[in-house]
């Protein structure tokens, strides 16, 4: 080995404050998600969903535009153009960017956000612990928790990359379509096009359906990872806790009758109360019902959490960083 | 003053870890020697902040070891000995995350770790991605994260292991260079007594939590006017038989005519030239033979348990 410190120079420039290396360790995890092709393609595939509500909204106002301008028959028949367009707009009422259009689009597009975490877990997380990179990070001037945090953070954009950033993309769009969206709380109540709040109140609701998302989906999915480590074992506790869960608490509540917080082994369920609460609607329209209450929810889901804080504190200690 | 410890405990349970270690070293190179167990790795948390001792006091480079860990740990650079590399990025992108996280901005610490991986010989090979390192490019890529953010200290967990003899020498040369020149505190935690001797010029030996010794290599060494290193050309059994007879005791034959040997009281060095002569033996070295660092260890581990 060739030694070249002859022009060895010294560094005086300014530290800056630990917080500081909370973006870097999130930056460094994207990158290491952002250069696999599973990533992009359960990316595109996620977009499918979000065209199919931002198009569909397109595609009922032009075949009402059509079916009221030009009567349709089917043979000898003439069909009742009227009837046929207010079935059409309730039937598909839940795409005109009313809050049951994002209720809809969050659930919907969860199912592909809980994919996208399962198999990108490890590479976000998990390669850490098992490529003994922690050491890396917690021996430099951060602490654990900035740590956690930058880990948090980099899932954090992945979930709202696939939730919250298209929601928005919605929310503008039917703005944009009318303007009255943007500015009147009451427009939907008005238009009969739908229910709940529209104007800054809906905007709120979907900020906060996405942040109950990336919160607690950024916690248990960084204790999980550095729990399992590898995408297999992963992929089934992921499945356990939010599938095989959801199945148990659905045959209890809605098979055998069970007390309806039984429900709240579903966490999924718990995530979509709290995200209905933000939407704004009504504890008792929400479908299936009966719904443990929105506190009881939230109360489950912030053990949950506490117990994956409590955890990742544990599993992040200065012990494991020199052998 | 680089380390100052006062009674510094540590428990595990109810597992003592450390044992009321005080410390007192100036800068400079500083070995820490100890069997597995002796309590090296907890001594090394604590004095780079991560774990609180359990009880007792000190400092590292003047910061306080109670307080805020990250200030103390800005001043050092830490070599794992684990690798703790991050898969898929590339050698400059590994150490400038290095100096990010040690609180560089993102563009100076970007030319800082070219400049360094540059000095460490590695300029060639910084775009490669990591999993294409050998192991002692992986030694010098850790190197150059732990030096990137240029810090007055350095932490060197076996910064050998795994390496060839060429790649060792090699490395042992730039921390000596590190220290020497550059003025760097080094304290290097490995099980090769060879790296500390020729690194350090001070050496600190751990023996089930407790400091058996600390202090400068030369004077912890005995001195000992009562054996000599030897080497010879030319058989040597009439030779060492003649030495027997004299009252030399032969202490170590390495086969290739290099012995050490124990004098009896008043012997004088001419008498191995006469004797060698007497039996057509050359002699081609002579040198005192005082005590080295791996004899120096096993005496003190030796003293501790006796």
């Amino acid at each position: 080995m060739t030694v070249q410190l002859l022009h060895y120079r010294a560094w005086q420039g300014a530290f800056r404050r630990p917080s500081w290396g909370v973006w870097p360790i999130a930056r460094v995890a994207l990158g290491s998600l952002l250069r696999r092709r599973l990533f992009w393609l359960l990316y595109a595939a996620s977009l499918f969903l979000f065209l199919m509500f931002f198009f569909g909204g397109y595609l009922l106002d032009w075949a009402v535009t059509q079916v009221s301008q030009a009567p349709i028959k089917v043979g000898n028949v003439t069909l009742d153009t009227e009837r046929l367009v207010r079935s059409m707009r309730q039937t598909l009422q839940v795409l005109s960017g009313n809050q049951d259009t994002f209720a809809y689009f969050f659930n919907f597009q969860g199912t592909m956000v809980m994919i996208v975490l399962a198999l990108t877990g490890a590479v976000l997380v998990g390669n850490d612990f098992t490529f003994r990179s922690l050491p890396f990070y917690l021996s430099k001037p951060i602490n654990r928790w900035h740590y956690i945090l930058g880990k948090c953070l980099a899932v954090a954009v992945v979930v709202n990359l696939l939730t919250t950033l298209p929601a928005l993309g919605l929310y503008m769009q039917h703005g944009m379509d009318e303007w009255e969206y943007f500015t009147n709380v009451a427009y939907f109540e008005e238009s009969g096009m739908g229910r709940g709040p529209a104007s800054w109140v809906l905007l709120l609701g979907v900020l906060g359906f996405g942040t109950i998302l990336t919160v607690f989906l950024s916690v248990t999915l960084v204790a999980a990872a550095s729990w399992m480590r590898r995408t297999m074992p992963l992929v089934m506790v992921w499945c356990a806790v939010f599938l095989f869960l959801h199945m148990v608490a659905v045959i209890l509540v809605d098979g055998l009758r069970y007390n309806v917080h039984w429900r709240l082994l579903g966490l999924w369920n718990n995530l979509c109360l709290l995200g209905y609460a933000c939407l704004g609607f009504d504890h008792e329209t929400i479908w299936p019902a009966p719904q443990p209450s929105f506190l009881a929810a939230g109360i489950t889901l912030g053990g949950v959490m506490l117990l994956c804080l409590t955890y990742l504190n544990q599993r992040t200690r200065a012990v494991e960083i020199v052998r | 003053m680089f380390i100052d410890l006062q009674g510094i405990s540590r428990f595990y349970g109810k597992h003592q870890a450390l044992r009321d270690v005080s410390l007192r070293l100036e800068k400079g190179r500083v070995g820490l020697l100890g069997p597995n167990g002796a309590g090296k790795s907890t001594l090394l948390k604590i004095l780079m902040g991560l774990l609180p001792p359990s009880s007792g006091t000190g400092t590292v480079l003047g910061h306080d070891l109670g307080g805020d860990g990250t200030l103390l740990r800005r001043s050092i650079g830490y070599l794992p000995e684990a690798d703790g590399l991050v898969p898929g990025m590339r050698g400059a992108d590994y150490v400038a995350l290095a100096g990010e996280l040690y609180g560089m901005p993102r563009k100076q610490a970007l030319r800082r770790a070219h400049e360094v991986l540059t000095y460490l010989d590695l300029g060639e090979a910084r775009y490669r991605r990591l999993e294409e390192y050998s192991t002692g490019m992986k030694q010098r890529l850790k190197l150059a994260q732990a030096l990137v953010h240029d810090p007055p200290a350095l932490f060197l967990d076996e910064p050998t292991g795994g390496l060839d003899p060429a790649g060792r020498r090699g490395m042992l040369e730039l921390l000596l260079t590190l220290g020497r020149e550059h003025g760097k505190a080094i304290l290097l935690s490995t099980h090769l007594l060879g790296d500390i001797d020729k690194v350090c010029d001070a050496v600190i030996i751990l023996h089930e939590g407790r400091v058996l010794c600390q202090g400068d290599v030369g004077t912890l060494c005995r001195r000992r006017q009562d054996r000599y290193r030897l080497q010879i050309q030319g058989e040597p059994n009439g030779f060492l038989e003649e030495l027997r007879i004299e009252g030399v005791e032969i202490l170590d034959d390495n086969g290739r005519g290099g012995f050490r040997v124990r004098v009896p009281a008043g012997w004088v060095t001419r008498a191995f030239f006469i004797l060698a002569d007497h039996h057509g033996v050359l002699v081609r070295g002579l040198e005192p033979d005082d005590e080295d660092l791996e004899e120096l260890f096993h005496r003190v581990i030796e003293e501790h348990q006796g």
